[in-house]
């Protein structure tokens, strides 16, 4: 049965994005960030920051989600988004002290999303 | 009444009439002052140099001298030619001190004790041909560095550059050359390339190498480098790599970094802006 799913040259283009032996197309990146998106606004709801910390927390609270996460996306992105999922809300967290403090806010943005 | 008080009513009176009249004046009093004036009309052979002594005066009467003096030299034309004068200079200075801060980025990197961003190199475009330092010159070129698995900030930084070249191309068509190079050369050949980029933009220029190559060019646009060297067939990996658009003069040298702060927008008018200022030859494409 391995040998039958893994001969259909759909799953051997996603099998290959997801080792990273090829780049995804736009509409392949596009698909893994929705995947993406997906299981952050779980982990989100959950309150799971660390996904990769809280593995257990993760796998059962937003377990479904994690899969298509991790069959749309290669497997690296997965890991970094996971990291930079933490990154992003310490940030997030930090800048929101610095506003408490007074601090000006500069125009950088790093976010995915454009915002307003 | 004192000779200076005289004085003065003599000042605001036709000096015609005042030579004819200059007599009965010295006698006269103040109230007095005005009436000879009348009486003493000139007469029609002094008619001859009277307006040229007149034009001094451009008032009919006393009073009207007196009410356009005490309005001093303020009038609403004079209001007007002032804030329109004022307007004009500080539109002036303020467009002259962008040019001069521009000039300044620009110069900054030529000369003497310039950051030395860039250099001579030799690689391969997504077509397989050789493109060298030299193919980009008599162009503006835009270089961005990046590679192709890259999760998320490399294709919308292209995506951003797309659009900043479009918008640049509108303006200065085929004066600005955009470049992407990768980080990556184990994995991004120029087949990889050519699929990856025809997706941003079809008038995009890949470049890839091999690894020294590339390490080498990285080193030349100061980009922090981090691609393993060695990694086994199939092994996924990562590179982190700086994520700014290095804006090149025609001679190849360093004008500006764009970062993610520029809206596409932005970018392009600071490109247009430094193109304006280019005395340089520029080859067409």
């Amino acid at each position: 049965m391995g040998w039958l799913s893994s001969s259909s040259p759909e799953d051997q283009r996603s099998q290959e994005i997801r080792a990273g032996t090829v780049a995804p197309s736009r509409a392949e990146r596009a698909r893994c960030w929705e995947a993406r998106d997906g299981y952050f606004a779980c982990l989100d709801k959950n309150n799971i920051v660390d996904a990769l910390k809280e593995e257990k927390a993760a796998g059962k609270a937003c377990g479904a989600e994690g899969k298509v996460f991790e069959r749309d996306c290669a497997a690296q992105w997965v890991t970094y988004f996971k990291k930079w999922r933490v990154q992003d809300i310490q940030k997030r967290q930090r800048i929101k002290e610095l506003e408490a403090q007074g601090a000006n806010r500069l125009d950088v943005q790093t976010d995915f999303t454009p915002r307003g | 009444m004192s000779q200076r008080a005289m004085r003065a009513t003599i000042n605001v009176l036709p000096r015609a009439a005042i030579r004819q009249c200059l007599r009965s004046l010295s006698t006269a009093s103040n109230m007095a002052a005005r009436r000879p004036t009348t009486s003493c009309l000139p007469k029609p052979q002094t008619q001859t140099y009277q307006p040229l002594v007149q034009r001094r005066f451009k008032f009919k009467t006393v009073e009207e001298a007196k009410s356009r003096y005490r309005s001093g030299p303020f009038s609403w034309k004079a209001g007007i030619l002032f804030l329109m004068t004022g307007a004009g200079l500080l539109f002036y200075f303020e467009k002259e001190k962008e040019r001069m801060q521009r000039k300044r980025i620009a110069e900054s990197t030529k000369g003497v004790g310039r950051p030395k961003v860039g250099g001579p190199f030799s690689l391969i475009d997504q077509n397989g041909n050789t493109v060298t330092d030299e193919d980009l010159k008599g162009r503006y070129s835009l270089v961005y560095f990046g590679f192709t698995h890259c999760p998320d900030i490399c294709p919308e930084e292209l995506d951003k550059m797309a659009r900043m070249f479009d918008l640049v191309e509108e303006k200065r068509p085929g004066v600005l050359a955009p470049v992407f190079v990768t980080c990556d050369p184990a994995r991004d050949g120029p087949k990889e390339l050519k699929e990856y980029l025809a997706e941003f933009h079809p008038k995009f220029i890949g470049l890839t190498g091999t690894y020294d190559q590339i390490k080498a060019m990285c080193k030349a646009y100061r980009v922090y480098f981090s691609t393993p060297t060695e990694v086994k067939p199939g092994q996924d990996y990562l590179v982190d790599h700086s994520i700014y658009f290095y804006l090149m003069d025609p001679e190849g040298d360093f004008v500006e970094a764009l970062g993610r702060q520029h809206s596409p927008d932005q970018a392009a008018k600071i490109i247009v802006d430094h193109m304006k200022e280019w005395k340089g030859p520029l080859k067409k494409v």
